[in-house]
């Protein structure tokens, strides 16, 4: 029995394909997972959410506002002009942006509404929960800390209980000035504590910022169900074009490639074959995807058909060209099946395919470029979310991306063809 | 037809054809005939364009197979060692589409196919998928993907290895109705008995050198030996060996078979029983070849084709 034992553990140490599946594919996962869901780290600047901010008051209030913000731990703020930002939000650069209007200050020295508006994009709405969980009590606060605060609070006491008997403003003034040293000191004990349930939050002052919403489903297309079938349609597809791409190794295994070579036919053409049968299986995948999310889910396709179209069309090319680039490395289906399923879900994890990007940390989301699926995933976002046109160049770009991927791809695959795959004998 | 100088090829240091030579005339049907690793398939390759020559030249119909290599693939058909075939498509559709990488018009190709599966007896089983077939069954279809461009010569690399001796039967039917209609055809074999049945010409290959060739007359002709005795002996070793060469130096062993070349074995055969008891070397089977091409193949290099 222990021979047995020690022959089994031989020829497993001594197969370098079992000892890669066994430890060094699981370590390399773990660890781009890690990296993926935000568990590298202590919680630093990389793990905070960007909020733009806009300043059209632009007083010593606003300025004072924003820098209570910035000092938020789970908030990064980045100063924009408000074209630049809403622009970031229609792109999917960014998720929101906090709007301080003209006459903010003015609102808040006579205990008025706050002029605060939180445009944002739907489609983040998770992240914009977090946003507001964060500026909702600093929000709250912001009239405890400035100048003259106690009289500033007392109007807003007047304002919200709507009188217009001076007596009676008077008699809630006079009732405030009582409360307010005990509620200052409240304050300045909770700004030097870590305990949330202990800090104060005040909600009248939390309500006056309003909310809208810069992205919305024009089509009554649902956030999460995008996010599912595009996500999941790319990462499948990308499964599926390995597999054809393998073809061509099975077909060298099998001596069918050899016959395609004693035959007139180019070998530049065996492989121009692949592909386009690769794009043509590809395209038809997909549209029947997006078609059973339209069946199943009621997914609004209407009028982003042309969109959709495109798109299907151009992620097609850059699959495709994934899936042959991939075969074209090997010499035989063995030395890269194992690999490629490893490289199809480290693409799919940071892409996006696995789970929306903003739950990743930044430096993350910055590395999600580097995938197919994210253009794709992106691109498809812009049609059945973001409702861009056809012609808007932010969907164009994202378009040509994944052509120049699918191009460059396939040139290398062409050069590694030549190299790997047709040395027959 | 064919000219073939000269051709060497090495894989690094193994050096694989040493400078063959051979021409082959339209119409015949010439063997390459050679034990595992002597070097036919590999001559085939560089035939049929798979593997480029290190040095010498081919000539076919008068076109240089370097420079004018599209146009010597337009009119040769390759049957490989290995069945080519797509599994999981019919046998008519392989060959619809085997056909049809060489341009052969759609209503022209599809008579063509179905006049060889009923060549090759598989008309009843022509839309079942080639998964389903017996071995057998697919080496006649790999036979006819190569046949469907109506092909002025022909590759045939190994075609009946490891099949039924019916299906063996069929192929042999077919390819002498290939030659009767002037198809040249080379023709790899380590199957003496296919080479005797079907060659025009043979040449013997072994070590990547084409060490006897000519007409089956010929070869027995020009072979010094008539007749080979070949007897099996209970043990063989280095003494016993020793004894039979003082007998006889030109004798050849295979494992614990001594081989004696003879052009008279009715007068040899009780000479060398008598000597064998006296020697006290027991044998226990006692074999009269005449001469074919596995005893001059014996006679050439001291090993048996099989080998």
């Amino acid at each position: 029995m222990i021979k047995i034992v020690i022959k089994d553990l031989k020829l497993f140490f001594n197969d370098k394909g079992s000892m890669l599946m066994a430890f060094a594919v699981p370590i390399a996962l773990i660890t781009l997972f890690a990296f993926a869901y935000g568990g590298v780290g202590k919680g630093n600047k990389s793990n905070k959410i960007i909020l733009q901010v806009s300043d059209l008051d632009n007083t010593t209030e606003s300025k004072e506002a924003i820098e209570q913000l910035d000092s938020l731990k789970s908030i990064q703020i980045k100063l924009k002009d408000l074209e630049d930002a809403e622009n970031a939000i229609k792109t999917g650069e960014a998720s929101s942006v906090l709007i301080i209007h003209k006459g903010f200050s003015d609102s808040l020295m006579a205990g008025n509404v706050l002029s605060l508006e939180l445009k944002y994009d739907e489609a983040r709405e998770i992240e914009i929960g977090l946003i507001q969980q964060s500026l909702i009590p600093t929000i709250s606060m912001l009239p405890f800390r400035l100048k003259g605060s106690k009289n500033v609070i007392g109007k807003r006491f007047v304002k919200m209980t709507g009188t217009e008997d001076l007596q009676t403003q008077q008699s809630i003034q006079n009732q405030l000035d009582n409360l307010y040293d005990v509620i200052a000191k409240s304050i300045a004990e909770s700004s030097q504590s870590n305990d949330k349930m202990k800090n104060p939050s005040f909600g009248f002052y939390g309500e006056d910022m309003k909310m809208t919403k810069i992205i919305k489903a024009k089509n009554g297309n649902r956030i999460g169900l995008v996010q599912a079938v595009a996500g999941t349609s790319v990462m499948m597809l990308l499964f599926s074009v390995v597999g054809i791409g393998l073809g061509l190794l099975d077909e060298k295994k099998e001596g069918t490639l050899k016959r395609l070579i004693y035959s007139p036919i180019k070998p530049g053409n065996i492989l121009l074959g692949k592909m386009i049968s690769a794009n043509i299986m590809s395209i038809l995948q997909l549209f029947i995807m997006f078609h059973f999310a339209w069946l199943a889910f009621g997914l609004k396709i209407g009028s982003q058909l042309p969109g959709m179209i495109i798109t299907i069309i151009a992620t097609s090319f850059a699959c495709s060209a994934f899936g042959v680039f991939i075969a074209s490395f090997a010499k035989k289906r063995e030395q890269i099946q194992g690999l490629s399923i490893l490289i199809i879900l480290a693409m799919s994890a940071i892409g996006g395919s696995m789970m929306p990007l903003f739950f990743m940390p930044a430096f993350m989301q910055k590395l999600a470029a580097i995938s197919v699926n994210y253009w794709s995933i992106q691109a498809f976002f812009d049609v059945f979310w973001r409702n861009l046109s056809v012609t808007d160049p932010v969907f164009l770009i994202r378009i040509l991306i994944l052509f120049l991927i699918g191009g460059i791809l396939n040139a290398i695959a062409v050069v590694l063809f030549r190299k790997n795959i047709l040395k027959l004998v | 037809m064919i000219e073939v100088k000269n051709l060497k090829k090495s894989f690094g240091d193994r050096e694989v054809l040493k400078g063959i030579n051979f021409s082959i005339k339209k119409g015949e049907l010439y063997g390459l005939l050679g034990p595992n690793g002597a070097g036919k398939t590999t001559a085939i390759s560089i035939l049929s364009s798979l593997l480029n020559a290190d040095s010498g030249e081919v000539f076919i119909e008068n076109l240089n197979l370097r420079t004018d290599t599209n146009a010597i693939k337009r009119i040769t058909g390759v049957v490989p060692q290995e069945i080519a075939l797509y599994n999981d498509l019919t046998a008519l559709e392989n060959l619809m589409f085997w056909g049809g990488i060489y341009n052969v018009p759609k209503q022209e190709l599809s008579q063509k196919a179905n006049e060889l599966l009923q060549l090759f007896g598989l008309e009843d089983r022509k839309n079942d998928r080639v998964k389903n077939y017996s071995g057998g069954m697919k080496r006649r279809i790999n036979i006819a993907a190569a046949l469907l461009h109506k092909p002025k010569i022909l590759f045939l690399d190994e075609p009946t290895v490891g099949i039924d001796p019916q299906s063996r039967n069929l192929i042999f039917e077919v390819i002498e109705k290939l030659h009767r209609e002037r198809i040249t055809i080379i023709y790899t074999t380590h199957y003496m008995e296919e080479a005797e049945r079907l060659c025009d010409l043979i040449g013997i290959i072994d070590n990547g050198e084409i060490i006897a060739e000519g007409t089956l007359e010929e070869l027995k002709k020009n072979s010094p030996v008539k007749e080979i005795i070949s007897i099996t002996f209970s043990d063989m070793n280095n003494d016993n060996y020793k004894k039979l060469k003082s007998f006889r130096s030109d004798i050849k062993l295979t494992e614990n078979i001594v081989h004696f070349y003879t052009s008279d074995a009715k007068t040899e055969l009780p000479k060398l029983v008598s000597f064998c008891n006296q020697a006290g070397l027991e044998f226990n089977n006692i074999e009269i070849l005449k001469t074919n091409v596995e005893t001059i193949f014996l006679n050439l290099t001291g090993k048996q084709l099989r080998d």
